[in-house]
């Protein structure tokens, strides 16, 4: 039992930072009708990046995120203009192809300026705490609480805020916020920067979690997918189900079956959820 | 068949084809052709799926891992003929091809690209994994050449493996030409434009769907097959994502819902990174870079400019 609750509070670490992920796909996906593929990559760029301000300039951690996020945010700006803006009105598959082809170059320079080594962002976050026989380490405790606060407050935001009105206002109906005075051409830069700076958040906390190396952003991008699939698509209470039953699967997976399999089981899990439920565990049939 | 401009380019081309080996001098460009011409049974069935019926796949080097595996512990571990196992690994990349393509098919558009996407993933962790059945990143020798000891062809001449090559493409493409012409074919470009209308007028579009994937697959699987027993060996590294991505390059650059496209696209992805001799991670930015330019300013391939050249040339508007 123990061994088990030990295994959802692994799970509710990792799953966190899928959520983050996953919300950052799903702006995206709601406002430009996008799968931002390269997300993912852009997301380790962002964990690289504050590795190498901690440990090649000694920067203190929050300083190294904090630039870490402003250089990732003019990333996602960039890649809003120069590359998804010029397919904006053709075909679902163009954009899609464009997607993978920054996948392949945000990956290219991540390897080009990180090299190919593994990399782990250090933290002084070694305690150790245990709560009747469950260990909880320190860090995963953070992680679970600063993810859990960028979810509330990107909910607050999209919910409550006149930015986030007009977001949800794009993506329901484009052309009508159009009418009401909203700026769409300003939006995709809003949600690309705010998209970013969670997969950034994420970014950081995989390279202090596990550890970042080429590739990894690949199967990140996957798993946010993942998440609102079986989430179900544009919800964010979805996508934080989702990530969380798609975390503590995997964790559960690898405590009990095989590690070296837990991303099958959790795609299996995915299909699964696929065939019975095709609007997601959320969703709206 | 009506004796024009196109029947004529093909016509040259089938005789370049044939001619090639005795026109290249350096034995590794015909190792290269023959690479290429696995990668064109490959591309083609990446544009039944991708160019005709719209949808990306992102498995089709994940499926040519199941061909290659498939053929060679066939091969090995029942030892049955080789013409056999490379006529069965397509038959057992379609069962993976249904049980994945029913519940990924279900979602539109951008989640069936990354649920096959995640299929990908799932074959390379296994074939890395599964020591026992496929002695993981360590791969497979041995994998015997078609036609046995007595043949009366040479089969590790690599010149006769490229006639061998070049006619299963030949057929192959010859195939894909008459399926897109038949009324399924018709029926998946009409997916592609206008999935809802193809519903609406009572058309299941699923199973039009499923058949374009799984004909995808099938055409990966053949292609795995007659690389591996090409090779002798075969390891987990080139049926990954990357290669797949590779796949769909050569769909674009040479131009999609095109017959010729995929054998251009197809010599293109695989002759450009010898030319381009960079650091791995150059390659990869150049390669996105190329990827992400030819969708903004050729969506339509080399075939594509081709024709609207041709048309100029003619005086014809495009």
């Amino acid at each position: 039992m123990i061994e088990i609750l030990q295994q959802i509070i692994n799970g509710m670490a990792i799953g966190g930072v899928y959520v983050l992920i996953a919300l950052g796909l799903t702006t995206v996906f709601g406002i430009l009708g996008i799968a931002h593929f390269a997300h993912g990559s852009v997301s380790m760029f962002g964990g690289y990046l504050t590795f190498f301000l901690v440990v090649m300039w000694g920067l203190p951690l929050a300083l190294a995120i904090l630039i870490a996020l402003v250089v990732g945010f003019l990333l996602g700006v960039l890649i809003e203009l120069l590359a998804y803006r010029p397919v904006r009105n053709a075909n679902h598959i163009n954009a899609f192809i464009v997607a993978l082809g920054l996948t392949m170059m945000v990956e290219g320079l991540n390897l080009e300026f990180f090299g190919h080594e593994q990399v782990v962002i250090p933290t002084d976050f070694s305690r150790v705490f245990n709560i009747g026989g469950v260990t909880i380490p320190e860090l995963r405790l953070y992680v679970i609480l600063a993810a859990a606060l960028l979810i509330a407050a990107m909910t607050i935001f999209v919910e409550k805020t006149k930015t986030g009105q007009a977001i949800r206002a794009v993506a329901e109906n484009r052309d009508a916020a159009i009418l009401m005075g909203v700026n769409v051409n300003t939006i995709p830069l809003v949600v690309f920067s705010i998209s970013t700076a969670l997969g950034v958040c994420a970014g950081v906390m995989v390279g202090a979690l596990f550890a970042i190396a080429p590739g990894i952003g690949e199967g990140l991008v996957v798993k946010g997918f993942a998440v609102l699939i079986l989430g179900g698509l544009g919800s964010i209470p979805g996508a934080v189900v989702g990530g969380l039953v798609l975390g503590i699967t995997e964790a559960l997976a690898a405590g009990f079956i095989s590690s070296a399999y837990k991303d099958v089981i959790a795609f299996v899990a995915m299909i699964l959820v696929l065939l019975v439920r095709p609007q997601g565990l959320m969703g709206k049939a | 068949m009506r004796w024009n401009g196109k029947t004529l380019l093909w016509a040259l081309a089938l005789v370049g084809f044939i001619l090639l080996p005795q026109l290249i001098t350096v034995k590794y460009y015909l190792h290269l052709s023959i690479l290429a011409l696995c990668w064109v049974i490959a591309a083609q069935g990446q544009n039944l799926i991708q160019g005709y019926t719209g949808y990306v796949s992102i498995v089709q080097a994940g499926f040519m891992g199941i061909g290659a595996y498939s053929t060679a512990l066939m091969g090995l571990h029942y030892d049955l003929p080789v013409w056999l196992t490379i006529l069965l690994a397509p038959c057992v990349t379609a069962v993976f091809a249904v049980l994945t393509g029913y519940p990924s098919l279900r979602v539109k558009g951008h989640y069936f690209a990354v649920v096959t996407l995640a299929f990908n993933l799932v074959i390379f962790i296994v074939l890395m994994n599964w020591h026992d059945l496929t002695q993981g990143e360590a791969g497979i020798t041995g994998i015997p050449k078609p036609g046995g000891k007595d043949s009366w062809l040479n089969w590790r001449d690599r010149g006769t493996y490229y006639y061998f090559v070049l006619s299963i493409a030949i057929l192959m493409t010859g195939l894909a030409a008459l399926i897109v012409r038949s009324r399924i074919g018709q029926t998946l470009i009409a997916i592609r434009q206008n999935e809802d209308l193809v519903g609406a007028i009572g058309i299941a579009a699923w199973k039009y769907k499923l058949f374009a994937f799984v004909t995808s697959a099938m055409y990966a699987g053949l292609a795995g097959a007659i690389y591996a027993h090409y090779q002798s060996f075969i390891n987990p590294e080139i049926f990954g994502v990357a290669q797949s991505l590779d796949a769909i390059l050569a769909v674009i650059i040479g131009g999609s819902g095109t017959i010729a496209g995929p054998v251009i696209g197809a010599f293109f992805v695989v002759f450009l990174p010898e030319y381009l001799r960079f650091a791995d991670s150059f390659r990869l930015i150049l390669y996105g870079l190329v990827l992400v330019l030819a969708t903004i300013f050729m969506p339509r391939g080399i075939v594509g400019v081709a024709g609207d050249l041709w048309a100029k040339v003619k005086g014809k508007p495009s």
